[in-house]
């Protein structure tokens, strides 16, 4: 992982008494696609800020192709706040063609590029209308344009989807998509969590500025808590299990949660002593259900995380 | 260093474009032109009501009428309009007099006038007559002793008297203060104005937290000085504006007989303006910064305010006794040292040439001086303040560092 991209090292960073960001590493590699989760306030905002350089980390290290990023490559980095920002008596087309001379094009060459994305994203009709006049869900279009408009190598997006209609949710997922098999490391945050799990390669879900658990989507959702729906028509034999604990009961069917080191053979054999067994199949929870366990799992006796437990096993 | 010249170059443009295009530059303009054509026009008001002629209500009997022309063209030299009235005989003419129709009756010979006045007759048409009759009696001691009156008076107009002023005319002083004073107070508006502007422009860009995407791209004080070099090319603008349409106006109706004098203060004004301009900016745009919502720049920015409206006031302290001709005093040497309140005298004192060249440059590098430091303490509190939105920053947490 230290050839290419982004790495991000131990990032500590407190505001006062709040501990904001608490060693926080996680890495992108180009062409990778890595979605961000967490409640509100769980830190994922100041983390993107100090990628983007605007905020400073009290410890640790942001590395772009292994350096640190001087202001000159930071210019290389597309960036959408969470709290959209344009000026609002600008024309849309002005607008983006400064934000993109700023970042290093010429006049000409980021006019040409402002005008294309404009286009892609509809909106080359308002290309000379004041921003204030667009309505929310266009102004954030404006908003990913001027992020792309200078070819980023890297794109950070701060919850890109709040706020947008089916069709602009369709757009915005295929230019990121679009984004990253051209190469781009992509980073965005969103409490969408089925886009999360269609969109993107790699997941990380942080809580109180921690990272509790990074992976592909398959390997989180296989690395949650091992459940498995039971077709039997008692229930009796489930007590006689140590480590299994029933989640939900059907009519026919039962959820049973395996503590560690239950083997689930044995677990089935259980079931066959109580009767005819109809159903065994293993129940992989969806990000959303993965993402409130995560979450859920407060500060009292703290669960292995999904990361650390593959590193056990 | 050329990407951040370009980099300045391109927030400076931004700042002018957009802002040179809103109506309110228009109208604002439109309003100080229209401002400096009532002035112009109240000036020539006052001015020509100033150098009226007056009046004098005069009637001539026997010999002595004979110099009622030369008298009546030498007076209008001295600012004096005869009107001659007719008299019947020296005895209407007393009893006019008497009643303040006629202010004088003049009778006699041409060479012994003798004046009627109720109570006082002007010195200096006094002086005239008095010249008048003397040449009278003069052409005739010349044509009996054979000379041609004519060829010695032309022989006599050869000898003039030639005056050269050093220091220009009381009048031209005059001209030098008001105008002087009149750059000041322009300076003072614009740079309150211009400041303000920017202080705004600061917290426009926080509340709408474009800011945050500016600021991963560019430096806090390339931003900063961007915005001030932007919005101070804008007041430098419209000053010239108004600035070379004062001079026109001016000098077509002749309110300023010196164009030199103009064109002295116009220069001296925009010089002021850069260096003053430049110093209340980096504070006003750090006061800015310390606060997220428009509503709250008035209040953030009041101790810059103040500052401003007590040097205007130390200013006008200064030069309304020049009005009267004084020479500026030493005290109003000394203040116009302190750069705060220097680009509101050094127009006037550099206008009239009461401040040394050496005193003027003086204050420049101290006015130059005072703004790197302002600048360098302005950024600071801007880096550290621009980005935090919400409540209103302690100037403390501004300068004490990123925390």
């Amino acid at each position: 992982m230290e050839e290419g991209g982004l790495q991000v090292e131990r990032l500590t960073r407190r505001f006062g008494d709040l501990v904001a960001v608490r060693d926080l590493s996680f890495a992108v590699a180009p062409g990778e696609l890595f979605g961000f989760v967490g409640s509100n306030g769980a830190g994922k905002t100041t983390t993107m800020r100090i990628i983007m350089g605007v905020l400073s980390a009290d410890r640790g290290d942001v590395r772009w192709n292994g350096k640190r990023p001087a202001l000159e490559i930071r210019r290389k980095f597309g960036y959408m706040p969470e709290e959209r920002g344009l000026y609002p008596k600008m024309k849309v087309l002005e607008q983006l063609t400064y934000l993109a001379e700023l970042h290093g094009l010429t006049a000409s060459a980021a006019r040409a590029s402002s005008m294309k994305w404009l286009d892609r994203m509809g909106l080359a009709e308002r290309a000379n209308d004041d921003v204030q006049k667009l309505s929310r869900g266009n102004q954030q279009r404006v908003q990913l344009a001027a992020a792309l408009a200078y070819d980023p190598e890297l794109l950070i997006l701060d919850e890109p989807f709040a706020g947008l209609d089916p069709v602009a949710v369709d757009v915005m997922s295929e230019v990121l998509r679009e984004q990253s098999q051209a190469g781009t490391a992509v980073i965005f945050s969103s409490h969408q969590l089925e886009i999360v799990e269609e969109l993107c390669d790699r997941v990380g879900i942080i809580r109180s500025g921690e990272m509790v658990a990074q992976g592909t989507v398959e390997e989180l959702r296989q690395g949650g808590p091992r459940r498995y729906w039971v077709g039997t028509s008692g229930y009796g034999w489930i007590t006689a299990v140590p480590g299994l604990s029933v989640v939900r009961r059907n009519e026919n069917e039962t959820l049973v949660e395996l503590a560690d080191g239950v083997d689930d053979q044995a677990v089935l054999r259980a079931a066959l002593t109580g009767g005819p067994v109809h159903e065994f199949r293993r129940d992989v929870p969806r990000l959303s259900e993965l993402f409130r366990h995560v979450v859920s799992e407060a500060n009292d006796v703290k669960p292995p995380t999904p990361t650390q437990r593959r590193r056990e096993e | 260093m050329n990407s951040t010249l370009r980099t300045i170059g391109l927030i400076a443009r931004r700042e002018f474009v957009t802002r040179v295009r809103t109506r309110v530059f228009t109208i604002g303009t439109a309003i100080v032109l229209v401002g400096i054509t009532a002035y112009l026009a109240f000036q020539i008001l006052v001015l020509s009501k100033q150098t009226q002629t007056a009046n004098e209500n005069v009637a001539f009997v026997g010999e002595v009428t004979s110099l009622a022309s030369p008298f009546t063209a030498a007076a209008k030299t001295l600012d004096y309009k005869i009107v001659r009235k007719p008299v019947a005989n020296e005895a209407d003419g007393r009893t006019q007099v008497q009643k303040g129709t006629l202010d004088a009756l003049i009778s006699g010979s041409a060479t012994s006038p003798h004046v009627l006045v109720r109570d006082h007759f002007p010195a200096g048409l006094q002086a005239v007559l008095q010249a008048l009759a003397r040449q009278q009696a003069l052409n005739s001691q010349l044509t009996a002793a054979g000379l041609n009156p004519a060829t010695v008076n032309a022989g006599l107009a050869t000898a003039v008297v030639t005056v050269d002023t050093i220091k220009g005319t009381a009048a031209q002083r005059t001209e030098e203060v008001i105008a002087g004073f009149v750059v000041a107070v322009l300076l003072y508006v614009a740079l309150l104005t211009y400041g303000t502007l920017i202080a705004q422009g600061v917290v426009e860009e926080k509340a709408n937290r474009i800011v945050e995407i500016l600021l991963s791209t560019v430096r806090p004080s390339q931003l900063l000085i961007g915005k001030i070099v932007g919005i101070g090319l804008i007041g430098l603008f419209q000053l010239s504006i108004v600035g070379v349409y004062a001079i026109v106006v001016a000098s077509l109706t002749h309110v300023f007989t010196v164009p030199t004098v103009a064109i002295g203060l116009v220069l001296a004004g925009i010089l002021w303006f850069v260096l003053g301009f430049f110093f209340y900016a980096v504070l006003f745009a750090a006061a800015g910064s310390l606060v997220s919502r428009n509503e709250e720049v008035q209040g953030t920015v009041l101790p810059i305010t103040v500052l401003a409206i007590i040097s205007y006031f130390v200013a006008i302290g200064v030069v309304t006794p020049m009005f009267t001709g004084a020479p500026m005093t030493s005290t109003g040497i000394l203040l116009a040292m302190i750069p705060p309140i220097s680009p509101v005298i050094m127009p006037t004192g550099m206008a009239t040439g009461d401040i040394a060249p050496w005193q003027w440059l003086l204050a420049i590098v101290l006015t130059l001086l005072t703004s790197a430091g302002a600048t360098l303490l302005a950024a600071r509190i801007y880096a550290n303040s621009v980005l935090r939105i919400g409540a209103r920053v302690k100037l403390r947490e501004a300068l004490a560092g990123p925390r």
